[in-house]
């Protein structure tokens, strides 16, 4: 069920939301430094929040229309809300903070029954106690159940794992995993946790400064940021300026440092001469003897800089006539010696270098 | 003790529990309105709320005379259209006592729905439930605590409520005298022994009213 924003805005005390966006379905990471008004923009596609000037539709269903004065209540929206904070009820016990918002009859839905949602949540041992006698994990998965309880159609969740520790963190993932696989629910899912965003995202908003900078497909938006902030956020690891020498055939010849790479020249504006290069760090293959043939494009002489380890891997920097970062294996890092002064040749396919208009 | 003063305790009582009642669902409404939402004028209501708190009792009353006396706006309508008269009669008590505890129950209702956690109320609507059904089973709930330890301190000024009563429902025994009424005539006529009895009942009054709100509290907390 695709979620339609349409000419948000809405004014904070340091910037104004102003939101266009179209959300297809699926988990969408909505992503961006804090207090770029991610929580505003949840409350106010739940309805808790109004906006001045707002279209909001879900699926065909047109919730806030302010040019129409048109705003379906919270409470009749379908909108599922786990904030930051969680909000459990604390003078209710589980049992009771579940079934606060449960569909009976007709407007249930038979995927949200108190069985599914118990069982694929692990709720059974939790049902009878208080809400105060619960561990943070468990907490979070109370929020969760009670908000799957309602039938939602649209799932907001509010950084739900930001306040555990990384042991937890990996148990939570797989039940928001199995959510998304066992009630096909589209969510909006707010966090700055990169594991997280990996490991359940389908769909990277990018919020910067109340505006959505970017969205799309996960993968696409952290290889192809479509600007400076954006690629400092999904931290594209070399992003270097450069000048565009010529276009032919697509193909672009781009002046970094003082090396010349080829790149797609696909989406820049006509005329673009200053651009900044992003390459990400896996993207780069290195070799030892540089002389065979290959389809990469870029073949660069480098020099090794420095290493350092980043959990599995390693992180190389190289100068290549500009400084470009790599993460490679520890073994393949191993196997190429690549101590500080080692000369080695560094390969980039064209498709890999991504052009930011400067 | 008397056969009088046992209707003195009774109509003191009464009477006391009854103003309490009355201004509950008044009390609600406006510390809800207080707690929960800006208006214009709010600081206007909050201070005519809080006025009879700080002025003199007896300055109280006698606005409530000059207001609900047979010559008085309110009064004169009372009387002629529903032929009912208010002033020296038990239900100018009732009133005396009702505008008097009515600030000490708001302040304390106030406090405790700001104390709930607007949050809980946003979720509670997520899940579809309505106004009515957020105030009555996430916001009333969750300010108990306040609104009894208010209940409770509006009956306690009802009970000892002096100079607005004297003023506006006087003091005529069996009519419109409460214990304390009863307490200064007596001291006033030389009745001694009757001044201390009254005075033990009040004592007692007061012992178990505090201690009947320190264990509701307490089961609640239990809970």
């Amino acid at each position: 069920m695709a979620l339609l924003l349409r000419h948000i805005s809405l004014p904070l005390a340091t910037l104004t939301l102003a939101v266009e966006a179209e959300l297809p379905g699926g988990i969408t990471i909505l992503f961006g430094p804090s207090g770029a008004g991610k929580t505003t923009l949840l409350e106010v596609i739940a309805g808790l929040r109004q906006a001045p000037q707002a279209f909001i539709q879900l699926g065909d269903e047109v919730l806030t229309d302010t040019a129409r004065g048109i705003a379906v209540p919270a409470r009749l929206r379908g909108i599922g809300y786990v904030p930051q904070d969680l909000a459990l009820f604390p003078h209710l016990s589980v049992r009771q903070n579940l079934n606060y918002g449960r569909k009976t009859g007709a407007a249930a839905n038979p995927l949200f029954s108190p069985e599914h949602v118990v069982r694929v949540l692990d709720m059974a041992p939790l049902l009878a106690r208080g809400v105060a006698e619960l561990s943070g994990g468990e907490q979070q998965r109370v929020a969760l159940a009670r908000a799957l309880l309602a039938s939602p159609r649209l799932l907001l969740l509010d950084e739900p794992l930001a306040g555990l520790d990384a042991g937890l963190k990996t148990r939570i993932i797989p039940y928001l995993a199995r959510i998304r696989e066992e009630f096909q629910l589209p969510m909006i899912y707010v966090t700055h946790d990169r594991h997280e965003m990996l490991a359940l995202g389908d769909i990277l908003a990018v919020l910067v400064d109340g505006r959505v900078a970017q969205c799309g497909p996960l993968r696409e938006v952290f290889h192809r940021p479509a600007n400076l902030a954006v690629a400092d956020l999904v931290a594209v690891e070399t992003v270097q300026p450069g000048r565009i020498l010529r276009i032919a055939g697509g193909l672009a010849t781009v002046l970094v440092g003082t090396a010349e790479l080829a790149a797609l020249a696909e989406g820049l504006p006509a005329g673009t001469e200053s651009v900044y290069v992003c390459i990400r760090a896996e993207d780069v293959i290195l070799l030892k003897e540089g002389n065979g043939p290959s389809s990469a494009r870029n073949r660069l002489a480098a020099v090794v800089e420095s290493s350092s380890p980043a959990g599995p891997l390693t992180r190389v920097e190289l100068d290549c006539g500009f400084p470009l970062t790599v993460l490679l294996t520890r073994q393949a890092c191993a196997e190429l010696s690549l101590t500080p002064g080692a000369r080695i040749t560094a390969l980039v396919k064209a498709p890999s270098i991504h052009l930011i208009a400067r | 003790m008397e056969t009088g003063d046992w209707q003195l305790v009774w109509f003191t009582v009464w009477v006391a529990l009854l103003s309490t009642l009355v201004i509950l669902p008044f009390g609600l409404a406006v510390s809800w309105w207080l707690a929960r939402r800006e208006w214009r004028g709010k600081s206007l209501v909050e201070t005519l709320i809080s006025l009879p708190l700080v002025m003199p009792p007896v300055a109280t009353g006698l606005i409530l005379l000059k207001v609900l006396g047979r010559r008085g706006s309110v009064g004169g309508f009372l009387h002629d259209h529903f032929a009912l008269d208010v002033v020296f009669t038990w239900r100018a008590v009732l009133l005396a006592l009702c505008v008097m505890s009515f600030p000490l129950f708001v302040r304390s209702a106030r406090v405790a729905f700001e104390g709930v956690n607007p949050r809980l109320e946003q979720i509670a609507r997520t899940l579809g439930a309505g106004d009515f059904r957020v105030f009555c089973t996430i916001t009333l709930p969750l300010a108990a605590r306040g609104i009894i330890a208010g209940c409770l301190l509006a009956f306690a000024r009802a009970l000892g409520e002096f100079g607005a009563t004297v003023m506006v429902a006087g003091n005529i025994p069996g009519q419109t005298t409460t214990l304390s009424l009863a307490i200064f005539s007596s001291v006033q006529q030389g009745e001694d022994t009757r001044a201390y009895r009254l005075l033990a009942i009040s004592v007692v009054l007061a012992f178990l009213a505090v201690w009947t709100g320190e264990w509701l509290n307490r089961r609640r907390r239990a809970r």
